[in-house]
């Protein structure tokens, strides 16, 4: 093997995924040499010529021409956006003149997260509402149709702790465009009908949280470790009652999110500055202060006892994820560069990582297995993986996560893998630059967060100075297999070995549990 | 689909080789000009062995997207090798004769003498009566020559070379009529490229293959047998396709990965990956002149190969309405499609129209009727597919609301049409999807690898680059009574195809 290091666990049989092996169990053990079999297979040998590589007869090596290929220097001076005001509102501008096109884009601070659970069904229809709720001055369908006749491109989001929206128009559209766009999020009409309409599709999408085993596992096991805590909640049908988006839960929300004192704007494209201003001067003119409705983002009691919590679902393939608490938290540490490079060695920088090389290339256990490792600013996160897997090889892939989880624990990488993703984001620097946009919308969430306008460069000479030693000392401190939280979803029936091999069980229904009810309430059962 | 999960930054790209005018979003007098893709100042030029580069030079960033599109996808397939155009998508991430291993001539007899135990495996097997004694002997034979192959293998390395060059974005994706392999690098990285991609189509090597079949077959319980959308549009396409490819998915059937062999891969590489059937897209921050030099010089001893294999197969008429029930662990959903027409076909426009006009934003009819006004559904699209060249269908995919069901969904879907079949639809609302038509026009100009795809894509298609951006074109024709001849002529209940999924010991 050319593992750069140890993982050491034996692997499976090959032979059991081959056709004669279908059913059956057992390694035969006929371990054949190529001379013996190339005799015994005889003719069919001569068939093979189109599967070996043709000597490379006047072929220079590619190794060798890799090796002295000359990389020039990048002539780039990375651009930085303007950093405008505009009634109090931070706003970063780019301009850039080659397609016809402007975008505007707005960030608001605060979120889900910062509302008590009450206002939850409030909070989650807000985007849906302000694209298609209407506004004071123009109801539903003629927004719609005024959005689709100047083809505006929008988008309204929200995470537990921010909220966002962005419109893309031709700029001849300018004068149109944003001014609907404003009023849209500074006056929404909250429409009862597209209330009503909100309400039955999110009751439909509560129904049907199952028919996607992923987001169902993803969802559970927020609420599994987090529990009743934002990003723990589960919005159930119980909370989707017509109160629950009652106007005034809408407006109590909005009035809290949606206000000058927590934007922060940007514009990138076909635009002056000057014209961009005065619409932005007239949009913000006279737009109500914040209420001060919103609240401190609760700190988490995240779990942190191991255990193995399993959903019977009876599909071809299950869901595996395996975490517990990190105490690393996102900042100018050598601790956080070092879990940012620990964190793509294990499973964050696509097939190269140890997570896809192990589950995936060698094992062929899934068609992909990733690494969760979050850093909250504030608050302790969560480190492990995640892969999906056949029905059958479950337990197996479960296993091989931990395992590979503990190779991060036992050993410093090798300065190879330090340099390759060291390499890959010193190297791909300039992707950072690649529309003007995307440098807008960085500088917008730096401000938002709270982080310092050079934190790109900081964070690349942070990462710069990580060393083998320094990603091992981090997953010492934080990473331990013996201490996960595991959660299987999938058919029990078909999974090959218990789930107590990994721990202690519980089993868990689909339908979730109701709301505000936290993992101990729910009964230890054996699996079955 | 994706060779490996993960997700393309189509970042909105605005760049500085050209400047471009906005014309009228004026859809009743449609501009004569070129559409702005047109214009593009796209170098074209051809190898001696059929090998053709578009470059198109785009100095912002310096970076460079980089696109390689065979024409040849899972609608060249038959029955037997079905999804070898994505397994075979797979296994060039595995390397070549250099990369990907430690020691090419230890490594080389092993990977053979699995085959020759493989090929004596299938023939085993296709016996009457096979011995089962001798199959898990030729079974284990092969796992142990797999095996000691594998001690010489380097996992991924032609992944690792480019990720530490500073590459974006390094995937492929096959589709039912072709498959394209894409990177973004810094500029700076160009000529890693143009040596890497030339080595893996002169000297690939399918190592780790049945590992590798593997992972394929994870892919398709991923996308086809747990994801609820998966599994009725496979249903629907094997029912209203019972001659035509596009009735197999991409992915294949699973007894055809079952018994696929390294050397069928192989030799539908050699003959159909050569150089007159690739085109490759090389935008960004380059220098033309240069990436001819290097175009001829490490791509010009690739092999030419073989045309794709033809599709002959022709579709019966259809007879009448077919319908399909799938039972799955998951809501009730419902697909109808009829039997319509290539995206090369005169009606495809007033087709695509009418798709859009039914659902292409909240002021279109059938998302008022169904989600907004009778709440009977979260989601409805249509659409013409599932592929471009061949004949194809018009499809409407619909998600009921409860207690609504599928039944109620479908009468009301076919309410709405017959409604464009007496009369033609409202002019502005066709001028509305024209106008979004004619922003997308600059729109899909603003990223670099989007562009590369589109511009390789229709270069291997039509043989000309520019025509991707003449047939969005074809649609600002359109008329309202287009689109009601269009709707009587093929949604015609002798065409149809309706599949319903229910829930899995459920009512529905």
């Amino acid at each position: 093997m050319n593992r750069g290091y140890a993982a050491g666990a034996s692997r499976a049989s090959r032979s059991s995924r081959l056709p004669a092996h279908r059913g059956s169990s057992g390694w035969f053990g006929t371990i054949a040499t190529v001379n013996s079999w190339l005799r015994i297979a005889g003719a069919a040998a001569a068939l093979l010529a189109p599967t070996l590589p043709a000597p490379a007869t006047g072929q220079e090596s590619v190794r060798d021409r890799i090796a002295s290929l000359e990389v020039p220097e990048l002539r780039f001076t990375p651009v930085k956006p303007r950093e405008e005001t505009v009634r109090g509102v931070p706003v970063y501008y780019l301009p850039n003149h080659e397609l016809p096109l402007v975008t505007f884009y707005a960030v608001f601070k605060g979120g889900v997260a910062n509302l008590p659970r009450d206002y939850l069904a409030a909070a989650s229809a807000m985007p849906n509402l302000l694209r298609g709720g209407g506004t004071a001055s123009l109801p539903p369908d003629s927004v719609d149709v005024r959005i689709e006749s100047l083809a505006l491109a929008m988008s309204f989001g929200q995470g537990g702790g921010s909220a966002s929206s962005w419109v893309n128009f031709l700029a001849e559209h300018l004068d149109e465009a944003v001014p609907l766009w404003a009023e849209m999020l500074r006056r929404p009409r909250f429409d009862s009908a597209r209330v009503e309409v909100w309400r039955g599709t999110e009751l439909e999408r509560v129904r049907r949280r199952g028919d996607d085993p992923a987001s169902l596992a993803y969802s559970r096991f927020n609420r599994i470790m987090y529990g009743d805590h934002p990003v723990g909640w589960e919005l159930d049908a119980s909370e989707l009652e017509p109160g629950d988006v009652a106007e005034e839960k809408l407006r109590h929300v909005h009035e809290a999110l949606f206000c000058p004192g927590n934007m922060v704007l940007g514009v990138a494209g076909d635009v002056a500055w000057d014209r961009a201003e005065a619409l932005l001067e007239e949009a913000l003119s006279g737009w109500a202060a914040c209420s001060g409705n919103l609240q401190e983002y609760p700190v988490p009691d995240i779990r942190r006892e191991p255990g193995v919590f399993v959903i019977h679902k009876p599909i071809e393939q299950s869901v595996v994820i395996a975490a517990h608490t990190s105490s690393v938290r996102q900042g100018d540490t050598p601790a956080y560069f070092a879990s940012r490079i620990g964190n793509s060695i294990l499973g964050a920088s696509g097939l190269s990582s140890r997570l896809n090389t192990e589950v995936r290339t060698r094992e062929g256990l899934a068609y992909g297995a990733s690494s969760i490792w979050t850093t909250p600013r504030r608050s302790d996160g969560l480190v492990g993986a995640v892969t999906r897997t056949g029905a059958r090889s479950t337990l197996a892939a479960a296993r091989l996560l931990l395992e590979v989880l503990g190779s991060m624990r036992d050993a410093p990488p090798t300065a190879e893998e330090v340099s390759r993703v060291v390499d890959e984001a010193v190297n791909g620097f300039v992707f950072n630059f690649g529309t003007p946009l995307q440098v807008v919308a960085r500088s917008m969430t730096y401000r938002t967060l709270d982080l310092p306008a050079d934190w790109l460069e900081r964070y690349l000479e942070g990462i710069r100075r990580v060393t083998p030693g320094g990603v091992h000392e981090v997953f010492r401190g934080e990473l331990d297999p013996a201490r996960m939280t595991i959660l299987l979803v999938g058919d029990t029936t078909r999974f090959d070995g218990s789930p107590s091999e990994l721990g202690t069980v519980t089993i868990l229904e689909e339908e979730p549990p109701p709301p505000g009810s936290s993992p101990p309430r729910e009964s230890p059962r054996s699996p079955g | 689909m994706k060779h490996f999960p993960t997700s393309l930054p189509w970042a909105i790209a605005t760049t500085a080789a050209f400047a471009l005018v906005s014309p009228p979003l004026t859809a009743q007098t449609p501009s004569p000009a070129p559409a702005p893709g047109e214009q593009l100042p796209v170098l074209r030029h051809v190898l001696d062995n059929g090998m053709t580069f578009l470059i198109l030079p785009r100095r912002q960033a310096p970076t460079v997207s980089l696109v390689v599109h065979y024409p040849v996808g899972s609608v060249n397939e038959h029955l037997g090798n079905t999804g070898i155009a994505h397994v075979l998508e797979h296994m060039l991430f595995k390397g070549s004769r250099e990369i990907g291993t430690t020691d090419p001539v230890l490594e080389a007899p092993l990977l053979a003498a699995a085959d020759a135990a493989h090929d004596s495996l299938l023939t085993e097997l296709a016996r009457p009566h096979p011995d089962t004694t001798r199959a898990r002997r030729l079974t284990d034979a092969v796992a142990s020559f797999e095996d000691q192959a594998e001690v010489y293998a380097v996992p991924n390395e032609y992944d690792r070379i480019l990720s530490a060059a500073g590459a974006r974005g390094l995937n492929a994706t096959t589709s039912l009529e072709a498959t394209r392999y894409f990177v973004q690098l810094p500029a700076n990285r160009l000529e890693l490229w143009f040596a890497l991609e030339s080595d893996r189509m002169r000297n690939p090597v399918l190592r780790g293959f049945h590992t590798e079949l593997d992972v394929v077959r994870e892919e398709r319980r991923l996308r086809l047998e747990t994801s609820p959308g998966g599994i009725i549009q496979t249903a629907l396409l094997a029912t209203a396709f019972q001659v035509h490819p596009y009735g197999v998915p991409v992915i294949g059937h699973a007894a055809d990965l079952e018994y696929m062999s390294r050397r069928q891969v192989a030799e539908y590489f050699r003959d159909y990956y050569g150089a007159r059937n690739a085109v490759a897209a090389v935008v960004g921050d380059v220098d033309a002149d240069q990436v001819v030099e290097w175009a001829e010089e490490y791509f010009g001893a690739v092999p030419e190969g073989r045309p794709a294999p033809p599709v002959l197969a022709r579709e019966p008429e259809q007879a009448g309405e077919r319908r399909i029930t799938v039972e799955f662990d998951a809501e009730p959903r419902l697909m109808i499609a009829w039997r319509a027409v290539s995206g090369l076909h005169e009606d495809a426009p007033a087709l695509q129209m009418l798709g859009s006009l039914l659902t292409a934003g909240r002021s279109t009819r059938l998302y008022r009727r169904l989600v907004a006004e009778d709440q009977s559904a979260i989601h409805v699209s249509a659409h013409l597919g599932p592929g471009f060249s061949h004949p194809g269908l018009f499809i409407v995919n619909a998600v009921p609301k409860a207690p609504h069901t599928t039944h109620e969904l479908e009468l009301s879907i076919y309410q709405e049409l017959d409604d464009i079949r007496a009369s033609a639809p409202e002019p502005d609302a066709l001028d509305r999807i024209k106008n979004q038509i004619r922003a997308g026009e600059f729109r899909r100009l603003s990223s670099n690898l989007e562009l590369g795809m589109q511009i390789a894509e229709s270069e291997a298609v039509f043989g000309d680059w520019r025509e991707t951006f003449r047939l969005s074109r074809r649609i600002l024709e359109v008329t309202p009574e287009d689109v009601r001849r269009v709707a009587v002529k093929y949604l015609d209940v002798r065409n149809r195809t309706v599949a319903t999924m229910v829930t899995k010991g459920g009512s529905q």
